[in-house]
């Protein structure tokens, strides 16, 4: 049976619950184990966000940096700094995420970019796959799009 | 309340807002969903406090007001809070087609949900407190 609040509003709860998929990501936190040390940049205008991001990828002992605009991420890029995981919020202040995107890869960057965005939309989609990103995930970033990620970034 | 009870609550409560959340609070980071919601509750509030400036200015900036309301969603959505993540993406579409009597009437719905989490926050927030008192 669920947990109910004190304020006893289960109900409103109850489309954030859901008993199959928490065990399944259960089971997708648990199964995963890298041979090898990933590294990963979060790119992401939202400290909630980017807070999520970094620890969800800790989690997985993937060594993450975090940035909250497009130009910073770009810049730590250009000085040389590697990362086999990149991961991208679309709307940043400064320099939007397509933008960045665009200047990354046109740098010779081929990591893996993950374009991770609260935006919705398939022409949105169309166009962060256009500027250079390899998938397209709508926010919030779990396991369930994640671990495939790492496993074939670790050649698993 | 005694202090089993008020941790096996709090427990609760997290589990039942924050199913992903839960999963990454360890005993590396024991306090890791109260920093979480703590963040999203200062920063949720300051950026309904930014859309509604934006809405009531003229003429308004639907393209600011977007950018705002991409950030609220994305938050919302990374914690969990998918009630307000609905309403978010309803009032985007109303934004996309510069609807502005549409984004106000949306926004309304969006500032509703936004409380009622609000609410369930501070709860959660004070039971937190109340636990590590008794601890």
């Amino acid at each position: 049976m669920a947990p109910t609040l004190p304020s006893g509003d289960q109900a409103s709860d109850q489309d954030n619950w859901d008993n199959g998929r928490l065990a399944r990501k259960r089971q997708l936190l648990t199964e995963i184990v890298l041979r090898n040390r990933l590294t990963a940049l979060v790119v992401d205008g939202d400290t909630t966000c980017r807070v999520l991001e970094q620890l969800l990828l800790r989690s997985y002992e993937v060594q993450t940096q975090g940035v909250d605009n497009g130009r910073d991420a770009v810049a730590l890029i250009a000085s040389g700094v590697k990362f086999n995981l990149i991961i991208i919020d679309m709307i940043l202040p400064v320099l939007n995420g397509l933008e960045a995107t665009r200047q990354i890869r046109d740098m010779g960057v081929h990591c893996k970019m993950l374009g991770v965005t609260a935006c919705s939309g398939e022409s949105e989609r169309q166009a962060f796959l256009a500027a250079g990103v390899d998938v397209f995930i709508e926010k919030p970033l779990d396991p369930e799009h994640l671990v495939p990620i790492l496993r074939e970034l670790d050649g698993q | 309340m005694d202090r089993n009870r008020l941790h096996n609550q709090v427990a609760s409560m997290r589990r039942s807002l924050f199913d992903q959340l839960e999963e990454l609070q360890d005993d590396t980071n024991p306090n890791f969903v109260q920093e979480v919601v703590t963040l999203f509750y200062n920063d949720s509030t300051r950026l309904i406090q930014n859309i509604e400036q934006a809405l009531n200015s003229r003429p308004i900036d639907f393209c600011k007001l977007d950018d705002y309301m991409h950030q609220f969603k994305g938050s919302s959505s990374s914690i969990g809070a998918k009630k307000v993540t609905n309403e978010c993406t309803a009032f985007r579409e109303y934004c996309n087609a510069e609807n502005a009597e549409g984004c106000i009437r949306s926004f309304q719905q969006v500032k509703q949900e936004h409380a009622i989490l609000k609410r369930k926050l501070e709860v959660y927030l004070q039971t937190v407190r109340q636990a590590s008192q008794t601890a």
